[in-house]
């Protein structure tokens, strides 16, 4: 199978503690990935890695072809367009209608009018927001809001989707319908890496789980596992 | 819609939020502009009063009344063989009149007044070389032309023009210090307002890295505010000036700057806004 992402000795530190010590780890395209472990240790840090929101202090981590201590800065916007992000707070922008949100994607990179009409107009109707496409993001519900976000990291075909926490901010109920959706997204052929300090939000089987303590990642093959360890 | 475009919305976008933050800022600009342009004004007057000065630098030589054309030539023909003489020239009392009327039109009712008896005096306008343009060797001259008999008066910018020429160039200084110190403040003053308005909307530059914008696309609304400071700023400054200008010019007899000056003004504007602004939207990493 095709690697989309390879950590390689991977070593970030914020002041004098490690972050992330020494990750080893690949990301197959087409998989599910949970990354899970508790609050601070350090998912947040190695989803940023893999969209070279950061850069390593030591080791490399390649994604789709781009290196990490080979990348240039006016070569990140192109790794950027692969990827497609969604974070626990959303970070919808205040001042634009749904449909706006989810067009920029497009129109940072100047896709024809008509396109981006097309694209985004079909994207809200499968996600049941067809009838938000003018709300600005206040006006929305924290799932509605949060499918916005999902559905901008969509719109431009991204190779994977990185969720960070997505779940974070929503109760249990919505919080299976965004699991859902991503579920739905990776069985399209969307590599999606979750993270979440609760795997249990994943139904076991379905999908790859890593766990993270204080920076160092550990397999784990079955949520039931990391529950006894953590 | 094109790149182009989308840059185009999001430039309109960035200006449009929040325009009372950029308020202060332009304030401050303009009257930054506006101390610099009264001093551009007073260089500009200055300069343009001593232009006139030095073309008549030389000297007016007043003859007495009762002497015929011919003895003031003799006269004129004495004052050529002085040293540092260039050239003399005999000024009768009907050309003396016409160059009042040409010079003066508004006041020329003064010669009619006096009747047709009334005849200015003749003179003789004497150019000097050069080098005999200080004030010490001009007095020197004047009093050596005032002993000449059938003279009645040498008269040259005796006090005003040193003085005149010492302030100009202090005044050219002045702008010059002023223009250094406003380019660097108006800078600062920008590239805060850049900085700051770059956190105010660091959401939408995090998401705009984050989709993949390219790096001019975050920066270019950042940099067109700052040029829209500078020449909004500078061209404001202008405006306050030229009413003060015009308020003021019943009371002080002056001219505005010319249109040269003033395309300068807003050019300044224009490059110090852009450099505060580049300088402001800078981003290391990311
Ligand atoms: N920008 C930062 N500056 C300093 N320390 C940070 C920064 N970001 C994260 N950290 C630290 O790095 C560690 C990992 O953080 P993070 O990746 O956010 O963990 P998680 O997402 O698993 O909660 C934590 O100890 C956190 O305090
Ligand atoms: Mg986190």
């Amino acid at each position: 199978m095709n690697l989309l992402v390879t950590m390689n000795s991977v070593r970030l530190s914020y002041g004098r503690w490690p972050a992330l010590d020494n990750v080893e780890m690949e990301i197959r395209q087409g998989e599910f990935l949970v990354i899970s472990g508790p609050s601070g240790a350090g998912k947040t840090t190695l989803l940023r890695l893999i969209w070279m929101g950061e850069r390593p202090d030591s080791g490399f981590v390649e994604v789709s072809g781009f290196r990490s201590d080979r990348i240039r800065k006016r070569e990140l916007p192109q790794l950027r367009r692969k990827i497609g992000i969604v974070f626990q707070d959303f970070r919808l922008l205040d001042s634009r209608t749904v449909f706006d949100n989810v067009a920029l994607p497009l129109q940072v990179t100047g896709t024809g009018n008509r396109t981006v009409q097309k694209r985004v107009i079909s994207l809200l109707a499968r996600m049941g927001l067809s009838h938000r496409r003018n709300a600005f993001p206040h006006e929305l519900s924290g799932g509605e809001q949060q499918r916005v976000a999902i559905a901008r990291a969509m719109v431009a075909h991204p190779v994977i989707l990185l969720a960070d926490e997505p779940t974070g901010n929503l109760d249990p109920e919505v919080s299976r319908e965004v699991v859902d959706l991503l579920l739905e997204i990776n069985r399209g052929g969307t590599t999606v890496v979750m993270a979440t300090h609760d795997p249990r939000q994943v139904p076991a089987g379905k999908g790859r789980f890593l766990f993270l303590d204080r920076g160092v990642l550990r397999r784990a093959d079955r949520w039931t596992e990391l529950d006894e360890e953590s | 819609m094109s790149l182009f475009q989308s840059s185009l919305r999001e430039i309109s976008l960035n200006l449009h939020s929040k325009p009372g933050a950029r308020l202060v800022t332009l304030l401050m600009v303009a009257l930054a502009f506006i101390v610099f342009n009264t001093f551009l004004i007073i260089s500009w007057n200055l300069q343009g009063l001593m232009n006139r000065e030095e073309n008549t630098v030389g000297m007016e030589v007043f003859l007495q009344r009762d002497l015929s054309q011919a003895q003031g030539r003799v006269i004129g023909d004495n004052i050529s063989s002085i040293p540092d003489v260039q050239s003399v020239y005999f000024v009768s009392p009907e050309e003396a009149e016409a160059l009042f009327r040409a010079e003066l039109p508004e006041r020329s009712d003064l010669l009619d007044v006096m009747g047709s008896d009334f005849r200015l005096p003749a003179s003789l306008q004497i150019v000097f070389e050069d080098e005999a343009m200080t004030q010490r060797r001009l007095s020197e001259l004047a009093r050596q032309i005032e002993a000449l008999a059938g003279v009645d008066e040498a008269v040259y910018g005796e006090d005003y023009l040193p003085g005149l020429l010492k302030t100009v160039t202090t005044i050219r200084r002045l702008v010059i210090l002023l223009g250094i110190v406003l380019v660097s403040s108006i800078s600062m003053v920008v590239f805060y307002t850049v900085r700051l308005s770059v956190v105010r909307r660091s959401l939408t530059v995090d998401i705009m890295k984050t989709v993949g914008a390219p790096g001019w696309f975050v920066r270019i609304p950042f940099v067109v505010e700052g040029i829209f400071m500078g020449v909004a700023g500078s061209a404001g400054g202008l405006l306050l000036a030229a009413i003060l200008s015009k308020v003021l010019s019943g009371a002080v007899a002056h001219r505005f700057m010319p249109v040269s000056w003033m395309t300068m003004v807003i050019l300044l504007g224009a490059v110090t806004g852009t450099v505060g602004a580049l300088a402001g939207s800078y981003e290391k990493e990311r």
